[in-house]
């Protein structure tokens, strides 16, 4: 029950970001490396409203979520105002993720707050203190409403503007997509995500550490949607799953994870480059299925 | 604080000890960026394998020199050998197939992002994630006057210099050059014109390796060998975004003035922030100057 519940909480916060790298790579197309930037800002700004000015834990989540959120586009309106090619942004984020990192690992202290620096930001409260909830409850809960948020962003007006803009950015501008405004509330939503499972992350450990965030970090969450699929969000939440369980089976092999997922990679992109779900949307017309027969007999 | 004159002269010595090393990393950051820059300009695509090329460069000199106790000139040619084939077979295996299927660019970012977490995991299975001191002991520096000349600096620089001058030579007095410059323009229209696209993709890939493997070599002896010593790249990434996209000559300007800056940075300030402060960099030019100091303004195509 132990290992079970820790699939449950890590898989969670893993599924969490990673929804967070789909929406923004996988329907908006545009490539990401350094989600673990906006997860360590999510989680150290949660982290410091909870321990330091008392906010309830939610709130707190939410808030992380919302700050990591509004400082995306320090590096978003730069890099989508210049028209910059997919792979600039890219470097952006890399260099965002970095840079956020190296901060973190050198402030020890801001005003009165002890942060740490590389030693970690210590003795936070945990989700246990939440109460009667337990840890993976609260987890798997916070897990399917983001998952049931992004459904809803995906097959909304405005995610259907990412969409076009991840086919085809000349053709959706024709069609009248504004690309800054769209690309912007992309990374916002993505950056609210990963903001939101860093800070989850740092609640669940009791602690929070800039070597939490480092590019092995972007890398994983990036493995997931690139092997779930492109373009959908149940192959990204299933293979995020598997992605936490395989490695605790293969202990033993930890060291070749990244070796394996590197060359995944490239075999995926050459022999199966939807990925094992892609353009499968997530949807609910296998339980249709199962009553509509139902009612058919019945009659 | 000492005052007088010999505080002015001994802060003037400092600063250009510090724009000679920023110029020696400069030199170092212009060959990745031309490199980069040869096959954005070609395929369009960032070729994130880069970094790990140039670690598999650094550690295989490494390797020549600590295990098969070679001299520093075989060494470096051993290096650049074995970085040519494997840029050459990472091209073949990886890229040439999503090419010829025509398939979008993130494809192909995905796929060298994929070699690129295996090169750099199977050198930290093989090698550990310490850091290494490269074993090269040209240590005495060159004095002029009272201001130090690394030996090592200024044989990165003239190595540098000399190997983007046989670049440039190869792409404008050559027959193949002319070729990949066509490519550059249009791949298809310069295939239909006879040009052999697998020729020049090959051509464009072992210059590559040839260049981050030399990148490599000279990275590790200032500093030393690591898995993960390719993020340096990312340094060179925004040397061509300030530069100028595609734009060679961009590319080396970005590089020397990013390398000075950011070691004025580290010498005045604090080396935590040098990084920082080239990310910083790259904002403040994307604001600017979107298209950097040399780049010319680049329509999407349809």
């Amino acid at each position: 029950m132990g290992y079970i519940q820790l699939v449950l909480i890590l898989g969670g916060i893993g599924l969490i970001a990673t929804l967070g790298v789909a929406i923004l790579t996988g329907y908006t197309g545009l490539f990401s490396i350094g989600h673990a930037g906006f997860m360590a800002l999510g989680g150290y700004a949660a982290a410091i409203l909870v321990k330091e000015f008392h906010v309830p834990m939610l709130l707190a989540i939410l808030a992380g979520g919302a700050f990591a959120g509004l400082c995306s586009p320090i590096i978003g309106y730069p890099a989508f105002r210049s028209r910059l090619r997919g792979d600039y942004f890219a470097i952006a984020t890399l260099g965002f993720a970095e840079a956020v990192r190296i901060v973190l690992n050198n402030v020890r202290t801001i005003g009165s707050i002890e942060l740490g620096g590389a030693f970690g930001y210590m003795d936070l409260p945990t989700l246990d203190t939440l109460g009667w909830i337990p840890p993976w409850a609260t987890v798997t809960v916070a897990a399917l409403v983001c998952l049931y948020f992004s459904h809803q962003f995906v097959t909304s007006q405005r995610g259907k503007n990412c969409f076009a803009v991840g086919q085809d950015e000349v053709a959706a501008e024709m069609m009248g997509v504004d690309l800054l405004r769209t690309k912007l509330l992309a990374l916002f939503v993505s950056a609210c995500l990963a903001g939101i499972a860093g800070a989850l992350l740092g609640f669940y450990f009791g602690y929070l550490s800039p070597s939490f965030f480092t590019l092995t970090r972007s890398s994983d969450l990036l493995a997931g949607v690139v092997f779930g699929g492109m373009q959908s969000l149940i192959g990204p939440t299933i293979t995020s799953l598997i992605l936490i369980v395989v490695p605790q089976l293969l202990l033993q092999f930890a060291e070749y994870r990244l070796i394996v997922y590197g060359l995944l990679f490239v075999i995926v992109m050459i022999f199966r480059p939807q990925g094992l779900f892609g353009h499968v949307e997530m949807n609910l017309g296998f339980l249709r299925r199962l009553w509509k027969p139902a009612r058919a007999t019945g009659k | 604080m000492p005052h007088g004159p010999d505080h002015g002269v001994a802060d003037m010595k400092m600063l250009i000890q510090q724009i000679i090393s920023g110029l020696s990393i400069g030199a170092i950051y212009s060959l990745l960026a031309v490199g980069y820059a040869l096959v954005y300009s070609v395929y369009n695509f960032t070729n994130w394998a880069f970094d790990g090329f140039m670690a598999f460069g650094a550690f295989m000199g490494f390797t020549a020199i600590i295990s098969l106790v070679m001299p520093f000139w075989l060494a470096g040619i051993f290096s650049i050998a074995l970085t040519i084939s494997l840029s050459v077979t990472v091209e073949t295996l990886a890229y040439r197939p999503l090419r010829q299927r025509n398939a979008p660019r993130l494809f192909m970012m995905i796929s060298a992002m994929g070699v690129n977490l295996a090169i750099v995991n199977t050198i930290n299975k093989v090698y550990g994630g310490a850091f290494q001191k490269f074993p090269v002991h040209y240590v005495k520096p060159y004095f002029i006057g009272k201001i130090s000349i690394g030996r090592m600096d200024l044989m990165a620089a003239i190595i540098s210099f000399g190997l983007l001058l046989l670049v440039w030579l190869f792409l404008f007095r050559t027959k193949l050059g002319l070729g990949i410059r066509m490519s550059a323009v249009d791949v298809l229209t310069s295939s239909l014109m006879g040009i052999n696209n697998n020729v020049v993709a090959v051509t464009i890939f072992g210059i590559t390796g040839v260049l981050s493997s030399v990148a490599g070599v000279f990275f590790g002896i200032k500093y030393a060998v690591f898995p993960v010593m390719g993020m340096v790249t990312i340094k060179a990434m925004i040397a061509s975004i300030v530069g100028g996209l595609g734009s060679l000559p961009g590319a080396v300007l970005g590089s020397m003035l990013l390398g000075v800056l950011e070691t004025i940075v580290a010498g005045y300030v604090s080396s935590n922030y040098r990084d920082l402060f080239s990310f910083l960099v790259l904002i403040i030019i994307l604001l600017f100057y979107p298209n950097g100091l040399m780049g010319k303004r680049v329509e999407e195509k349809l």
